[in-house]
């Protein structure tokens, strides 16, 4: 998953919470997979992803 | 017939020309070759072209003794960032002389900064306007800077100090972003620019996926040597680059035909370090600002379901009691019918009690006693027929108040 998209659905997640469109049962199911999502994007903003260094490391 | 030697007809030569143009001309030419001398002093041919830029209308020799050019050297390299090469139009200021051996030349006692600045301002302007003509002026602005460009692909001298500063700058950044940096080395500076730095562009471009953004820099000199940037066919391909191309040069005069093609323009290459950094920054912020509001609206919502349920408990008590005493009233209801049932099913009862005793009573064999019949049994057995007796038959006759014995005789 891109970054982009991990955000679009973050986005859309809280905006169906916000906007009371989301029932109870499924509340649970969201935060669950938000907090993927932000955790998804927390580790592409700070962690170093060791398969892209070794991507960008290799010669042409 | 009369004749003179070569030195005297080149003496005289020398002779008028000092004679007939004593003073300091100011001349426009380009330069076609230069080259500096071991003793300090640097020789110029200048050439003037014609129109098409083949042929050669002029041409002349120059010197620039090594008191001027000590003097000429910094000053037009501060004024206009550029060394004196060739290719460029020079605005001089010569006097003419002419030497018995070395013939005709000029002597450079002052140079214009600002005519070659105006026609490289010129030149910068064409190009642009080539580039306009050709629809691709703004195509790299065009392109969207990623959310998180993190993926950097940096076009530059591997010896630069503007790449340390890039990478410094990358890696101490407070927030403690992760950065991917590949460097794609090219000559920054000399003739070489244009060709090499396009080298690194096409390096980058097999491989875009691996990038976000595309980043040349180097570091400031005290010459800049801008004009290897003012280039039709860099600025063409930076212009067409199918990703964002950021330009930290390092200067402070007049963007470069580069600067104004790329996507984002910057000074330093810490200042595009520092123009990446904001933009993760940013988008670090929206997701900041996406996981507050993601937990303000859950417990947003669970305080109204609460509230829900505080408000529907409350009201259980109330409901309750309703339920309640339609219940009773129910039961009530249920209790005086089933009340009104027994006493009905007692009363059928006793009547068919009643009705049985009366007949009862009927066959009961004590009254039928009373009334004057007597039972008379032999050995136990009610005799019902006079047949059956005979002679010595002991009788037992039953009457309401008692027995008797008796022999038939």
């Amino acid at each position: 998953m891109k970054y982009e998209e991990a955000m679009k659905r973050l986005e859309e997640i809280v905006s169906r919470i916000e906007e009371n469109k989301m029932d109870i049962d499924q509340i649970g199911d969201s935060i669950k997979e938000a907090r993927e999502l932000i955790r998804f994007c927390k580790d592409k903003l700070y962690k170093t992803d060791e398969e892209i260094k070794k991507i960008l490391e290799s010669e042409d | 017939m009369e004749s003179i030697t070569l030195l005297e007809l080149n003496g005289r030569v020398k002779s008028t020309l000092q004679f007939e143009m004593p003073d300091a001309y100011w001349v426009q030419a380009e330069i076609s070759s230069i080259s500096p001398s071991g003793q300090g002093h640097c020789y110029l041919e200048l050439v003037q072209k014609d129109a098409s830029g083949r042929t050669f209308l002029a041409k002349a020799k120059a010197n620039i003794w090594r008191g001027t050019w000590l003097k000429l050297k910094p000053y037009f390299e501060a004024e206009t960032g550029e060394t004196l090469k060739v290719g460029m139009k020079v605005l001089l200021q010569v006097t003419v002389t002419f030497h018995e051996v070395y013939g005709y030349s000029l002597v450079v006692q002052d140079i214009d900064p600002t005519y070659t600045m105006g026609d490289m301002a010129r030149r910068r302007k064409e190009i642009l306007e080539l580039l306009a003509k050709d629809g691709v002026i703004g195509l790299n602005r065009e392109l969207e800077i990623p959310v998180l460009p993190n993926r950097i692909a940096v076009i530059s001298s591997a010896t630069a100090a503007g790449w340390g500063d890039f990478r410094n700058q990358l890696s101490g950044n407070v927030y403690g972003f992760c950065f991917y940096v590949k460097l794609f080395p090219a000559l920054m500076q000399g003739d070489d620019v244009e060709r090499s730095v396009i080298q690194a562009l096409d390096a980058v471009a097999a491989r875009r996926d691996d990038f976000d953004i595309v980043v040349i820099i180097r570091g400031g000199g005290a010459v800049s040597e801008l004009s290897c940037f003012d280039s039709y066919n860099l600025a063409y391909n930076i212009a067409n680059f199918p990703l964002p191309v950021i330009t930290g040069i390092g200067h402070e005069r007049d963007d470069t035909v580069a600067d104004v093609v790329a996507h984002t323009k910057v000074k330093t290459p810490t200042a595009a370090a520092e123009f990446i950094i904001n933009r993760i920054f940013d988008t670090a912020s929206v997701l900041e600002e996406q996981t507050r509001r993601m937990s303000d609206a859950v417990s947003g919502r669970m305080n109204a379901e609460n509230m829900r349920m505080e408000r529907l408990s409350q009201k259980l008590p109330s409901l309750f009691a309703v339920l309640r005493t339609r219940q009773e009233q129910v039961l009530e209801k249920l209790d005086i019918k089933m009340q009104n049932g027994v006493r009905n099913m007692l009363t059928v009862q006793n009547h068919k009690l009643e009705i049985m005793e009366k007949s009862l009573a009927a066959a009961d064999p004590v009254i039928i006693l009373k009334r004057g019949y007597s039972l008379t049994r032999v050995g136990g057995r009610v005799v019902r027929s006079a047949s059956g007796l005979k002679k010595g038959d002991l009788l037992t006759t039953s009457f309401a108040d008692g027995t008797v014995e008796s022999e038939i005789i």
